[in-house]
Order: C-alpha cells, then structure tokens, then sequence
C-alpha cells in the first residue's frame, strides 16, 4: 500500500517535471533544426539561426531592452533603497500606510498599468513619450514594488542592536550607514535589482501598448512575428535572450552576492 | 523474570560517512523507566527515530515485544512519542487530538470519548477537551501531548526531551507526574534527555550515550557512584578528575599517584581495574570532606592537608577549591554550617575515604 | 539618503529619523503618483468620457453591460483562470510537498528545475507550447504518424491551449506559494499522526491538506489572478478565435482606439481582480482562524 503510492507520487512528480520541461526542450531543438517547419526530433542539425540573429531586426530591439532592463533596475534600486529606509527607519504612524502605498502597483494587473499609461500620455498629447520614455516610466512602477518590498525585508531583517553597536564604538551616522548599514541589506537590494531587470527584460504587457516602430523591445518583436509564423530563427532569438538572461544573472550574484540569502542570511 | 520490551541488537546508523549510531544493543525491561542520557548530538534522537520506525537502521536489528521489526511501518509498531515541541496538530481541540490514535484504529465514538477523558484524567487535565492547542500554557499542552500517546494504551512510550521547553519550577513538578503516570500505567517508558538531574531523579535505568556508542548503563546509583569512564564520571553529577597511575599497595589497597607523582592517595581495590590500565581517578566534591567532619567516618581515609582557595556559597552547600599538598586542586562540597570557619587562605584538614578514590582506565 | 542625514551628525539616528527619515520618501511618492496615481485617476476618469459630449456619463459602461460579444469576453477569462488555477494548483502541490519534505541532493536540481523556467519569460514558453500543440506541431505529427488519428486534435487556438499555457506560465508562483504554507507544518505532526497509527493517505487527509488549505487557497488565488490578467499566451496560444479581457483590451486602444471603451474594460478587469484578491485574503484569514494556526 505505501509503496504503491509512493511509486504514484513519484510517477506524478516525474510527469509534472516533464511537463515543466518539455516547452524549454522543444525551442533548444528547434532552434538548431534546419527546416522552418518545426518537426519533433529534427534529424539535422544547424548554427544558422543563430548566425542569423546577428542583423538589426534583432540587434536593435535586444539593444533597446537590455537599455531598457538598466535603466530601470538601477532607477528603481535607488527609488527602491529610499522607500525603504523611510519605512524601516522613520517610527512615525503613517508607517504601514506608505509601505501600503509603495506596494499598491502590485494589486493592479500590468495590463491595466499599461492602458493608464498609454492612455494618460495619449489624452495629454505626449505621444512623443511613447517608446523608450514611456517604457521606461511603466516599468519602474512595475519593478518598484519588489525592489522596496526586498530592501524593505533586508531592513526590518537588519539588527538594530548592530548599529548600536556601531554607535558606541563611536561611528558617526555617516560611518554607520556606510559600513555598517548597506552592507548588510546589500545582498537583499542586489537581488530586487536583479529581479526587476529580468522581469523588465522579458516584460510583455506593458510594453506592448507603449512600442512604437523602431523602439520596440525584443519580447515584442518575437511575438509579432509568431503571430505569423513559427520561423524557427524565433526559437534561437528565445534560447540566446535566455541566454543572457542568465549570464547577467550571474554577473549580478558575482558583484551583489544576493545568493547567499537564499541559504539563511549575511550574517 | 522481567520480560524484554524492546531489543536493540548491535544497532547502527550511517548518514553518508558518518556512523551517528554506532553497533548499540540494548534490552529495555517491560514496565521500566529508562532514560537515555546523553550530550548534544550523540544520536539519542537517532536511536529514538530507530525504535519508532521512522529511520532504518543502516545495520541491526530491533525488535519490539519479541519481534523483529525490519520493515514494520511506524504506524503498525503500537508505540507511543512524546516530542520535544510536541507537535500537537493546530486544527484539533485537545479531545479530537488525545483521541486520533483511537479513531485510526476505527474504534467506535463511545470507545474514543471514554479514552479520552481516561488520558486526560491520567494526565489531570479535565474540562480543557474543547480547547485549541495554541489556547493552552505550555506544561498544558505538554500534558495534553503525554495524554495522546498513551491513550491508545501503547506498551511503550518513547519521550524525546519531553520537559525541555518548560521552565525550571514546572519541569520539576512534571518529572514527578510523568513518574507517576508510568508508574500507574505499568508502561514501558524510554526517555531522552540530556539533563543528567532528570535522568537520575526518574529512571529505573540509565544508558549514557557517548558519539554514537553506549558508555555506561546501569541503575541510577551505581552510574554516579562507580562511573566507569571520565566521560560518565564528568557528565554526571561533578567530580574532581584527575589524571593518575596506580600500583598495588598494602592490604590489598592500590597507591594512586596523581599529577605529577606529588601526591599519593590510597584507593580501595575495585574488581575490575587492574593497576597498569589505570589513566584517570574521580573523586566527588561530596567525598572531600573536612577532617573533623570525617571523624566519625567508619571506613579508612586518606588524610590530607591544603589551603583554600576559593569558596562559593551555593546555599545548602559551599563549594571550595583546596590546594592540596603535593600541588593538586580538589574541588569540595561542604554543608553551609561550616561556612564561618571557611574562606581563601585556611589551612584546612581533609579527609577522603579510600573508596571515594574511583580509578578509571579511559 | 546618506546626505540628508549627515547635515546633522551629531544627533541620534533615532531623533533624526522621525522628521528628516521622510524626506528620502520624496523621489519614489514622486515618481509613484506621477507615473501611476495619475494615470490611474485619469483612466478611471475617461471610462466616464463620453464621445461626443463634456458631461460624465456611464454610457461605455451600459455598452459595455449590454454588449453580448464583451460579456462573452469576460465569461471566457473568468473561465479560463479558473481552470488555470485548478490546473496550478494540482500540479504545484506535489511537487511543493516533495521539496518541504525532501532532505536528498536531488531537492535542489528539482527546485531549480521547477522555478527556472521563470527566467525563460513568456514568450519562449509560449513559443514552445505552440510549437508542441499546433496543428503540424509535436504532438499531432506523432500521433499522425503512429497512425492513432487521421487529422489533427484542435489542440491549439482553443481554451485548452491556452489553459495548458498559461499554467506551465503560472505554475512556478503556486509552487511558491503552496511551498511556503507547506514548509510552515511541523514534520513532526506528521510523525505523530504516523506513530499513533495513521497511514500515509491518513496522515495526508488528516494533516496535510488541512493545514494546507491556506496555501491551496493562494495560490488558487494567485493562478486566478495573473491568468486573468495575462496577454501574451492567450493572444498567442488562443488565436483569433478566442479574445479573453486583456486581447481585447488591447484591440480597443490600439485598433479602435475607443478611449472610454478601453477604459471601461480595464476597470473591469481591475475590479475583478481586486475583488478576486480582497475575497481570497479575506478567506485566508477566516481560515487561520479556523485552523487555529
Ligand atoms: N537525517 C540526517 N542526515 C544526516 N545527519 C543527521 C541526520 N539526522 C541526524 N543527523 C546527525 O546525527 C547526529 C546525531 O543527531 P541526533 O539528533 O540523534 O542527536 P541528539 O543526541 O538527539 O542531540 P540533541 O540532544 O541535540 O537532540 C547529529 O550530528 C546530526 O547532525
Ligand atoms: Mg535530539
């Protein structure tokens, strides 16, 4: 009896994990298959999709997102550091009220975001926002949420008790912000800015009502064309942005070393 | 002739390289109190998950009322655990909690209520059926803890330092009532703790675990009184331990030289030490005593003489470390009465009977 | 933020804050209200436009009330997240139970297997599932193959493509959500419940879903809610034929550009959410207390 649902557990686990996988390991085939018509297990094998993303049709709009993906990761880690200091740090009432207020972005869908925006520039007459400024200004209200919520926890985790510490060793406010406060909420503020670029990188629907021709990001372009066709250069545009994707991922744990917070702290 | 409850036979447990558990046999009498004692992380827990069945051991066996147990399930062993944090469910007032054991072996729901109320009354704690976990104090919710795994009438209960989240007063009073219980109940209780007190104030039996290996066992009294290795003789109760040699003296006695061969005691000889292997001597600060206390002492004693150093006064007692001749420091457990006449730089006389002087091999 | 405190560094950090530790607040309250207060306000403010005249009026809402295509629309999503969040909720629960629970090596190559994905985005998963799911995709080619159909299952541009979708898109979140809730329950519960006599299906009818119901319900929560809100996969997975409120929400500004209209979707959208939202917390607490967590 036990052991016969602990085969069906196990069954169950290896099929849902199949299922988790299958999407990821169908593009990788399929952007190495030679033929457009994307078949299952493709006999030959070929680089040219991917010689093939070396061309202003995908430069251009990779260069804009990862522009994009900069700008707004280190605008909302700066936002993100002074929204939380004033609500790790300042005692007064309205305390969870700004926290409250910080986050609202989160509860409204990205797609609703996206027509307030548009439509806000639009009905002011700032068409000329759209494209690069007003992808910038919606995503940050997207990434700012998180940055302040992961600064915010890697305050309130911070030990008051340090900076006393700190005090009657005789370092000044200055001193004790510098050594004493960033460095410990750093890995947390690392890793809100990491997540904030990829979820700016890959983001859709939000960008999708700001683009404009020749400012349109990479996510936006790919769906365009798969609105058409299955192209397989498409899977190699997938496979290299996912690419990079995780190459700045670990340039970022190198420089931020956030991941030590997955495994209990900076302690 | 005393049944056999539970048997451990040349018990081990590996994780990865590690052996946490390492070749135990043990034989748990029916109807006993045993405690294994044991420092942090020595595999009392480990041994304990053994018996329950919720860890194989990696070689061995056990054996539950005289059946071998490899394979048997933890739910169809028909044995009752006590956690530390006791891990009563949230969702379940104290009557739905003391009564699962009973409602999964499906009995009726007039058979449940009766055992539950029977479990709580064991464990006094009438009227508090309809409470949650979390509406209870602590040494409540230690009690409604006991009540669950005895309702089922388990033959043995396994209790893993059941009192350890209390505070000193209530756990003081728990020890008594859980000895009482078991004794009412005429169960098999195994105890885990690391507190030497609670060991010595409940048990019929002790077994001391050491890294895995058990290194001593035996009845309360004759663990504290003759410790077999350094190891036991330190970690229960205090002791002066001191690194010596011995060689055979007069009448039968042995002469102990300690420390640097300065000081030479006199130790009765023990039955199972031979001189050669002899590496540590214990001594109890019980057994140091002053020499006009021990003038109505009626077995021979070594006689010495040294200074005070230091006295604490711990209430009843003081304890005072001596500077013996011979350049020894002996610690010394002393009445209160005599605390006048004690303080740093006396010259006191001493006394210690010859067989106070434990010699140990290890 | 270092600036403003260090023009007086002579005082405590703690009588400074109160006064002077708001000022950092400045820049984000800025940017917030500008980039989404306003915008909200205005939004919320057009779906009252009307196209002709200057008064407010409700009339995009009666059109919107009384358009059978449009209500179809939201009846499909209210559909379509639904079974997403079941779907979500079935398959994360497993596997979250198995990552609470495991102590072996392979804990990691599953946890990073069932949250990496994420990092993929959208659209490469969307991408994938077309290329399995179409017509001439994986599946229909191999069963076409192996001679078990003829002509090809329908099982893209419909509800169940987009429902197979968007839960590979969503899943990871209920994982997370139903392992946090999963983590939170005592092993040793479970072992009592074992020693005392339960079996493995008792133990988890007994222990484990009850005490995991709060963390059944966010997720089913969260999967209802980003699947409500998600455009790329709908629009991709689901083709022409199938419009859920985020599609045409999109059509309305960027085709039609019907201003009050669009805005008018977009508010039901948003009212839908945060109703869906304000009754799941709502329930999640009513749940902690009856759970007596
Ligand atoms: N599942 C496991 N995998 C690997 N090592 C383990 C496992 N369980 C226990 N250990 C190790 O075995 C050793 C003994 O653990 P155990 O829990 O039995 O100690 P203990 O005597 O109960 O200690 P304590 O008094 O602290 O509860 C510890 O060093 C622990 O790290
Ligand atoms: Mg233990």
């Amino acid at each position: 009896m036990n052991r016969l649902l602990t085969y069906l557990f196990r069954t169950a686990l290896a099929a849902i994990l199949a299922f988790i996988t299958l999407p990821l390991v169908v593009v990788v085939a399929a952007s190495f298959s030679p033929t457009s018509a994307v078949t299952f297990l493709p006999s030959e094998w070929t680089l040219q999709w991917y010689a093939a993303l070396w061309d202003s049709r995908w430069l251009d709009p990779f260069l804009l997102s990862v522009e994009l993906a900069v700008i707004v990761s280190l605008a909302s880690g700066l936002l993100g550091v002074l929204g939380a200091y004033s609500v790790a740090y300042a005692k007064c009432p309205g305390h969870t009220a700004i926290m409250a207020l910080l986050l609202s972005p989160m509860s409204v869908p990205q797609i609703v975001k996206g027509v307030a925006v548009v439509l806000f520039l639009s009905s002011i007459g700032l068409y000329d926002l759209l494209g690069t400024p007003g992808l910038v200004m919606a995503h940050i209200i997207l990434t700012l949420p998180y940055v302040v919520r992961m600064a915010a926890t890697a305050m309130f985790g911070f030990d008051k008790r340090l900076d006393r510490a700190a005090r009657i060793l005789g370092a000044s406010v200055t001193q004790r912000i510098r050594y004493v406060l960033l460095p410990l909420i750093r890995s947390g503020l690392f890793s809100g800015m990491t997540f904030a670029f990829i979820i700016s990188f890959n983001n859709i629907p939000l960008s999708v009502f700001l683009v404009r021709p020749g400012q349109t990001t990479l996510p936006i372009t790919v769906i365009n064309h798969l609105e058409y066709s299955l192209d397989p250069v498409l899977a190699a545009v997938n496979v290299a942005s996912l690419l990079f994707i995780l190459g700045a991922i670990i340039l970022f744990e190198k420089i931020g070393g956030f991941s030590a917070q997955f495994h209990g702290g900076s302690k | 002739m005393t049944t056999i409850d539970i048997e451990l036979l040349s018990v081990s447990k590996q994780f990865g390289a590690n052996r946490i558990v390492d070749d135990i046999s043990l034989a748990i009498p029916k109807g006993k109190f045993v405690s294994i004692l044991g420092p942090s992380g020595c595999g009392k827990t480990t041994t304990l998950n053994m018996i329950a069945g919720f860890e194989a051991p990696s070689s061995g066996q056990i054996r539950i009322r005289g059946r071998d147990q490899e394979g048997v399930p933890p739910e169809a062993r028909k044995i009752g655990l006590v956690f530390q944090n006791y891990a009563l469910f949230p969702h379940m007032t104290v009557a739905q909690n003391v009564g699962f054991g009973l409602k999964m072996q499906g009995r009726p729901r007039e058979e449940i209520a009766d055992g539950v109320s029977r479990a709580l009354k064991s464990v006094h704690l009438e009227g508090f059926e309809d409470r949650y976990p979390k509406e209870l104090s602590g040494g409540q919710q230690q009690r409604v803890a006991v009540a669950r795994a005895i309702a089922p009438s388990p033959s043995v209960l396994l209790l893993d330092e059941p009192l350890s989240n209390l505070d000193l007063k209530l756990r003081e009073a728990m020890r008594v009532e859980l000895k009482e219980i078991q004794e009412d109940l005429g169960m098999t209780f195994i105890y885990v703790t690391h507190d030497q007190e609670e060991a010595m104030a409940m048990s019929d039996r002790i077994i001391v675990m050491q890294g895995g290996v058990v290194a001593q066992e035996g009845a309360p009294a004759d663990i504290y009184g003759s410790p077999r290795t350094s190891f036991v003789a330190d970690f229960i109760g205090k002791s002066n331990i001191l690194p010596a040699s011995a060689e055979p003296g007069a009448d039968r006695n042995l002469k102990v030289s300690l420390g640097a061969g300065k000081a030479v005691l006199t130790a009765a000889r023990g039955d199972d030490v031979a001189p050669d292997n002899v590496r540590f001597c214990c001594i109890r600060p019980e057994a140091v005593r002053l020499a006009e206390a021990a003038g109505a002492l009626d077995e021979p004693a070594n006689r010495l003489t040294g200074t005070v150093q230091k006295v604490v006064n711990l209430g009843a007692y003081i304890e005072a470390w001596m500077l013996v001749d011979g350049g020894i420091t002996l610690k010394s457990m002393i009445r209160s009465t005599r605390l006048e006449k004690l303080s740093a730089g006396c010259r006191v006389d001493l006394a210690i009977a010859h067989s106070a002087v434990q010699l140990l091999e290890q | 933020m270092a600036v403003i405190i260090c023009s007086t560094p002579t005082k405590p950090l703690r009588a400074v804050v109160p006064v002077k530790g708001l000022l950092p607040l400045i820049a984000p309250s800025l940017v917030l209200v500008l980039f989404f207060a306003i915008p909200m306000g205005m939004m919320i403010g057009i779906s009252f436009q009307s196209q002709t005249e200057g008064s407010p009026t409700l009339a995009s809402y009666s059109r919107f009330f009384s358009n059978d295509l449009v209500l179809a629309g939201l009846a499909r999503t209210v559909v379509m997240s639904g079974l997403v969040a079941l779907c979500v909720t079935v398959l994360a629960y497993p596997l979250a139970y198995y990552l609470a629970r495991a102590t072996s090596r392979w804990r990691t190559v599953i946890f990073a297997l069932a949250i990496a994905p994420e990092l993929a985005g959208v659209v490469l998963r969307t991408y994938g599932w077309l290329i399995i799911l179409e017509d001439r995709g994986f599946i229909n080619s191999a069963l076409i193959w192996t001679g078990l159909i003829t002509e090809p299952l329908p099982l893209s541009k419909n509800l169940f493509g987009v429902v197979v979708g968007l839960t590979h898109v969503i899943l990871p979140f209920g994982v997370l959500s139903l392992l946090t809730s999963l983590q939170g329950i005592n092993p040793n519960l479970e072992k009592s419940a074992q020693i005392l006599g339960a079996s493995r299906l008792a133990v988890i009818r007994h222990i484990i879903l009850p005490l995991s119901v709060p963390g059944i319900v966010s997720s089913f929560l969260i999967g209802f809610t980003m699947a409500a809100s998600a455009y790329a996969t709908p629009a991709l997975l689901g083709g022409a034929g199938f419009k859920v409120m985020a599609t045409m929400v999109y059509e309305q500004v960027l085709f039609y550009l019907d201003w009050p209209f669009a805005a008018v979707m977009a508010n039901v959208l948003l009212i839908l959410m945060l109703a869906a939202g304000f009754i799941g917390s709502r329930l999640e607490s009513r749940l902690h207390q009856k759970l007596h967590l």
